[in-house]
């Protein structure tokens, strides 16, 4: 029977599976989540560091690998694929095939004995070593069990004996199971290309070549040298490091693919920037491309710091072959430049081959599986306004597999994709049970027995400070009874172990030295809980974010100021008393701000998920910036589009939608906003509550005063094009000479990132000029073509049908000078080395997006939200949590994050949605324990909390002294320090913890 | 309530010199509610001892207490166990606080840290200001709820002098005139016709003219 | 002679100049180590008295730092923080210590650069200032 099932099977465990799994999860629904690797976490657990905050990859998805496993709604199956997939949306029944691991999970305890014994069988570094049988891909592994790979191993017997639990089990065999699931998830990301087959750069041949991914093993402190930067030829740190751009994408050669795969012009950067940050800045970073492709939010300023700050060289030229110097054990390439026709010649110590994403065999026998389409590149086709449905009704793709994309747009999809799941499920029961807990254990008057648990964080914090050591003096602290080091304090093995050492050594409080309680308090909150403490007795000294990475280079430095925090935390810690979190009940509407496409799909998704929607737009009508596109780069029509997400809107009865509406006001908490409006021409106030917010107010036209735009009549922009290539087409019918200028008031200094897509305007609208007027010219003048993903076919078609594209650089930028009803366009042609002019019936500029900066700022200021450096909304974490703003129950869709296509502002806005279910699942609002509390002895009615308290909550009640509603407070302690009879306190933050850290700090020993 | 300030640091520091321990009394009345004396203030005070004698090379001792009233005996009781193990006690409260803790204690000098001002209103966050004298025979009814005798400079009793300008006192422009206050007052009343009506001559024996002055209640005592 | 390494306590609001700080790390801005960080929900919950209280004990200097005016996640916090600040620093005066050892700062929580470049700038003018006076003798000295 449909519409029964809870349950959505969730393929593939990278960042997107797992990101959808959690969105689900913590929505209340099941998810199987299955991998055919042994462990989860994709690609992303390999890579070294993220663009572009250059955070340690396994330290940013760590705790969410742990997060993953810990939740009782996520069943996590590794070595299992689907072997088929029967029934309908709501109501599929999957065949799951489970790979024999040879290891009895239950006995396993992961000692890693088989390890030692076999260590010429291990594999550990993929792609730089190809040895097997037991495989444990990375540190914090989830599931901690070791796998075995029987083909490889030749002594079965001595393998079954080298382990102490008994757990090998060689006669494990294949399994195969049935699963009733609502929806399916497919996020199984891609391959990376495997340019073995490429003789010409002799990959494979000569040792220094690698490819982009084994240089991150490489830089990685979790990699085959630990984190030292050698040549895997001699094992000396290279001096000169070369990368080569779009290796086996953009090109028409053998074993190439056309598209361009999106995220290797980043990680080229971000490798040559850590190289250089990490390693030595006198290492010659070079990197060679063809175009630089950093489209995405502050990824351009990323591409500043690069050249300007680190001095990474940028050759434009794709480079043929790599030739290996015997002599000097070099490699050599040979290279031209716009410069000079002649060749240049250099020589490297290491090349990197920039090789981007290819769907395996493997994936296209899953989409047979699947019985779901494949686009011409074998990505599963999805449709411009529905970006992570496949062709089958119930299956919904995120991630590389949908098209190449970077982390930030897979959580996008991936919380798009657990949104549309979950319109197959059953309506969510209200209230889910939390997971069971041990009672907690009342520690009040015990003598402190504090634990100190320090943390290597690998080469993030022992890179600097010798751990040990560290925790040895913390051992010597009063009050603790045991310290000790960690390894990853945030993966799941360190975390079952702190959680037996509380049991076993009877500890009643616990300081973790670590990174910054702003990410990671609560994990190790929970796991104080579940290991029957209040969660409160923890403190984390933050010494990695606020020490370590600050010292780096100066070890005596960082371990003096490490053993300070270290202290103070223990000295805090020992005053810390347990709490009770306060609760409220959910609101369970939303308001969605911004009429736009995003607005409207977070709208209706949400609305038929059975919330209500408020949905307030500033203009008198829905639609926003898309009522002025007309087609999309693939062809499709957008009026009829935005006609019928209008009417959908319109008519939804739990959609009010609110147009001339302008937000004044705002108060209140997640779970329990309220957001007062001045709607309409008579401005009247209204107020409407809800418990969470998507902010979809999009960005503007970017109209900058440029190349006679506004003077000249046959100056326009790609918008206006686009309308007059649909409405007035006998007018491009007359038309001779077609200009266009990409980057016009973007990339340049007032407004340093990339609007994204300009490039895709271009092609589309000089594609379709030419439908209309096939022997026009057309021009396009660029800076970079960034056509990424699948619309590189269509910058190459563009090429194949004639037009002309001319780069400039901005030192001579085009001129443009007015030619009767025509404008006479004068350009540099680098190639050709000469000054063109063109005259031109149509200049088309390509002027992007800009940020509201009025609106933003605005809402900023009202709703307490940060922005970017550009103006934008800026996201709670740029890789993990690209949707979610600073403030919980606040969530961004569309170009107010940043500017995307109606394809990406639909994803994100699906995304928000799923984020706004999750979030709204619960009944009811945790309010934390941070209030503040009066003690009535002490008070002398002075009123002056009562004046104080920027919320109006304390009053003076009937007993005479001061009271506050702790389901009011908000915790800001604003009343506590101004108190004159110290009679108020703040829990967590009372003066005991304050004056024992400064009593710790300065209190040290001569 | 009874409004105060702190003195001067050199001051306190003057009367406490040679003084190795003290103890630094408060109360939880009037001069916690104008910040002068409260909780809060005795550990500000303490803390600002203790760094001024450190800094001039010498050890003191700050024990903080502060009690729920200095002017009545059984509070200031409280004080009876530490008493012989400081060298001076530094009160934190208004002038009868200070005399009341002198007066139980003979043989321990006690110094005020406090000025005390006026009885006063809290006009604000931070701002307090005089409103009675304590003349003992109040004629509030009579100036439409304005006391003239606390709030006019020369104490005039019949209307204002003539440096009342714009409503206010020729002393400064941050003082309101009291009888410019009484004129407007009597107006919301609708008693203007009143505001000539001659107040007779006070006898200021209620006052302090007749020197130091006791309540008694017979039926309390 | 050694140069004098003073100590210093910021107290950080936890929304804005405590995540600064954590960006300066993730930016691996360097700033001296001197600076110690008490994370507080709001600058208006930092008391004077615990300023006074990190003086007694021995501080060099203080810094109090909250969100840009105007962005208090509480309203009004930040306004309140250097009122106390100001107010502070004249009773310091009284005591005979430099009222420029408490500073009240400002910064976004994106302001890596800034926490980096206020707390360097902070911790040289204490170091110019000297010891805290209440430490006689200067005997807090760098030994380590």
């Amino acid at each position: 029977m449909p519409n029964q099932n809870n349950t959505v099977l969730v393929i593939g465990s990278g960042v997107g599976g797992m990101k959808a799994a959690m969105d689900l999860s913590e929505a209340g629904r099941d998810v199987v989540l299955i991998d055919q690797a042994a462990s989860i976490g994709g690609l992303m657990t390999r890579l070294d560091r993220t663009f572009p905050t250059n955070n340690c990859d396994l330290c940013t998805i760590a705790p969410n690998l742990s997060e993953n496993a810990r939740d009782k709604h996520i069943e996590v199956l590794p070595l299992t694929q689907v072997s088929a997939l029967q029934g309908q949306a709501g109501d599929f029944t999957a065949t799951l095939t489970r790979a024999p691991r040879y290891i009895d999970m239950e006995k396993c305890t992961a000692c890693g004995e088989c390890h030692k014994a076999f260590p010429e069988c291990v594999r550990f570094e993929p792609g730089l070593d190809h040895r097997a049988p037991t495989c444990m891909r990375y540190p914090q592994a989830t599931p901690q069990a070791f796998s075995i790979d029987m083909e490889k191993c030749e002594d079965t017997a001595a393998l079954v004996n080298a382990c102490p639990a008994g757990a090998i089990n060689p006669d494990d065999g294949e399994r195969t199971e049935e699963r009733q699931v609502g929806a399916v998830v497919l996020a199984i990301g891609a391959e990376l290309f495997d340019p073995s087959g490429l003789e010409n750069f002799g990959y494979g041949v000569y040792p220094d070549v690698v490819t982009g991914l084994e240089y991150e093993r490489i830089m990685s402190a979790s990699g085959p040298t630990g984190g030292e930067l050698v040549r895997p030829s001699n094992g000396k740190p290279p001096q000169r490091v070369a990368w080569i751009q779009c290796v086996g994408s953009r090109g028409i050669n053998r074993e190439d693919v056309s598209y361009c795969s999106g995220v290797c012009c980043m990680y080229a950067l971000k490798e040559a920037i850590v190289t250089k940050e990490r390693f030595q800045d006198d290492i010659e970073a070079t990197i060679f491309y063809m175009d630089m492709r950093t489209y995405g939010k502050d990824y351009e300023l990323y591409y500043d710091r690069a050249k300007k700050t680190y001095g990474v060289r940028l050759e434009r030229c794709r480079p043929h072959s790599i030739i290996s110097d015997a002599a000097s054990g070099q490699l050599t390439i040979s290279y031209a430049t716009d410069a000079s026709s002649a060749l240049t010649t250099e020589k490297f110590d290491m090349v990197v081959l920039s090789t981007g994403f290819r769907v395996t065999e493997n994936a296209c026998q899953l989409a047979r599986v699947l019985g779901i389409e494949l686009n011409e590149h074998n990505f599963a086709r999805t449709q411009s306004f529905s970006p992570v449905a496949t062709s089958r009704p119930g299956v919904y793709v995120c991630g590389v597999f949908e098209s190449p994309k970077d982390i930030p747009e897979t959580m996008m999809q991936a919380s798009a994709a657990a949104c549309l799941a979950s319109k197959n499920l059953v309506p969510v029961a209200a209230g889910n049970g939390e997971a069971e807990l041990p009672p907690e254990r009342d520690v009040s008057g015990e003598e402190p027995r504090i634990g100190v648990f320090v943390c290597d964080c690998e080469q993030n914090i022992g890179g600097a400070v010798d751990v040990d050591a560290l925790a040895a003096y913390a051992g010597k602290l009063p009050g603790v009874v045991l310290s000790q080091s960690a390894g990853h304090g945030c993966s799941r093995e360190a975390l079952e172990k702190i959680k037996a050492a509380i049991v076993e050594q009877n500890l009643n409080r616990v300081v973790i030295g670590g990174c910054s309680p702003r990410t990671h308090e609560n994990l190790f909150q929970n796991t104080l809980r579940e290991a029957g403490l209040n969660k409160y007795l923890v403190e984390m000294a933050n010494i990695r974010d606020q020490d370590t990475w600050v010292h780096m280079n100066y070890p005596e430095m960082a371990m003096t100021k490490a053993k300070d925090l270290i202290r103070m935390a223990v000295a805090g810690v020992a005053q810390a008393q347990a709490l009770k979190d306060n609760t409220l009940p959910m609101n369970k509407d939303v308001l969605v701000l911004g009429g736009g496409v995003s607005g409207m799909n977070a709208a209706l998704e949400l609305a038929d998920q059975g919330h209500r929607v408020y949905l307030a737009e500033q203009a008198g009508h829905l639609g926003g910036m898309a009522l002025a596109v007309r087609k999309t780069l693939e062809g499709d029509d957008v009026p009829s589009y935005m006609a019928d997400l209008i009417e959908k809107v319109s008519q939804h009865a739990l959609i009010e939608v609110i147009t001339q509406a302008i937000v004044v006001d705002h108060f209140g908490m997640p779970g329990m906003y309220k957001t007062g409006f001045q709607i309409g021409p008579r401005m009247y106030y209204r107020q409407i509550e809800h418990g969470a917010t998507v902010l979809a107010t999009g960005a503007t036209h970017n109209v900058p005063r440029a190349y006679s735009l506004g003077e000249h009549a046959a100056v326009t922009t790609q918008i206006e094009l686009d309308s007059v290539i649909e409405d007035q087409p006998e007018r491009v019918k007359d038309w001779g000479q077609l200009v266009m200028i990409q980057c016009v008031g973007s990339r340049v200094p007032e407004n340093p990132n990339c609007s994204r897509i300009c490039c895709q305007s271009a092609i589309k609208n000089a594609l379709r000029a030419l439908d209309l007027n096939p022997d026009m010219r057309v021009f396009i003048l660029y800076r970079d073509m960034r056509t990424y993903g699948f619309s590189e076919d269509y910058y190459a078609e563009a090429r194949r049908r004639g037009v002309i594209f001319v780069r400039y650089e901005t030192d001579t930028p085009p001129e443009v000078t007015p030619d009767g009803d025509k404008v006479k366009i004068a350009f540099a042609d680098p190639i050709i080395g000469r000054k063109l002019a063109v005259t031109a019936d149509c200049l088309a500029l390509s002027t992007g997006m800009a940020v509201n900066e009025e609106a933003t700022e605005d809402l900023a200021t009202i709703f307490h939200l940060n922005r970017s450096l550009d103006g934008s909304f800026l996201e709670e974490h740029i890789k993990l949590r690209p949707t979610d703003l600073s403030i919980p129950g606040f969530f961004v869709a569309g170009s107010a994050h940043a500017p995307k296509n109606i394809k990406e502002c639909i994803a994100q806005a699906q995304a928000a949605a799923s984020r706004v279910l999750s979030m709204l699942s619960k009944d009811t609002i945790n309010l934390g324990a941070t209030v503040a509390r009066v003690d009535p002895e002490k008070c002398a009615t002075c009123l002056v909390c009562v004046r104080a308290c920027p919320y109006g909550v304390p009053f003076i009640n009937e007993d005479r002294y001061s009271e506050i509603d702790p389901a009011k407070c908000h915790g800001c302690g604003t009343c506590a320090a101004e108190c004159p009879a110290k009679a108020i306190e703040l829990t967590r933050f009372e003066d005991a913890p304050i004056m024992a850290r400064l009593e710790g700090l300065l209190e040290r020993s001569a | 309530m009874i409004t105060a300030e702190r003195k001067p640091m050199d001051e306190i520091m003057g009367m406490i010199d040679g003084c190795g321990r003290i103890l630094l009394v408060g109360c939880n009345e009037c001069v916690t509610v104008c910040a002068a004396g409260g909780r809060k203030e005795v550990a500000l005070l303490a803390a600002g001892l203790q760094m001024a004698s450190m800094k001039k090379g010498r050890a003191l001792d700050v024990r903080e207490m502060t009690l729920e009233r200095q002017c009545d005996p059984e509070y200031v009781e409280e004080l009876a166990p530490h008493i012989d193990q400081v060298d001076a006690v530094v009160s934190m409260a208004c002038g009868c606080g200070v005399q009341e803790v002198a007066r139980r204690f003979k043989k321990t000098p006690v110094y005020p840290a406090l000025n005390t001002k006026f009885m006063g209103a809290s006009e604000g966050p931070g701002i307090w200001a005089e409103r009675c004298q304590g003349c003992g025979d109040c004629l509030l009814g009579l100036t439409g709820g304005i006391c003239p005798i606390a709030r006019c400079a020369k104490r005039l009793m019949n209307g204002p002098c003539g440096g009342s300008t714009n409503g206010k006192c020729e002393i400064g422009n941050d003082v309101d005139c009291a009888w410019h206050l009484i004129w407007e007052r009597m107006k919301e009343l609708g008693i203007e016709d009143r505001y000539e009506d001659v107040i007779a001559a006070k006898d200021w024996r209620t006052g302090r003219g007749n020197g130091p002055r006791k309540i008694l209640r017979e039926d309390l005592a | 002679m050694e140069q004098f390494e003073p100590t210093i306590v910021a107290f950080c609001c936890h929304y804005c100049a405590y995540t600064a700080a954590d960006m300066a790390g993730s930016m691996r801005l360097v700033y001296p180590p001197n600076v110690k960080i008490i994370r507080v929900p709001c600058s208006g919950k930092v008391d004077t008295l615990h300023i006074m209280k990190a003086l007694e004990k021995g501080a060099d200097g203080v810094l109090v730092a909250g969100c840009l005016e105007g962005d208090c996640h509480f309203k009004t916090g930040n306004v309140k923080a250097l009122q106390r600040v100001t107010y502070l620093q004249g009773y310091l005066e009284e005591i005979g210590i430099e009222a420029e050892r408490v500073q009240m700062v400002t910064m976004s929580a994106g302001m890596g650069g800034r926490f980096a470049r206020i707390t360097t700038e902070f911790t040289e003018k204490i170091r110019e200032l000297g010891p805290n006076p209440v430490n006689a003798g200067g005997s807090r000295l760098a030994a380590s």
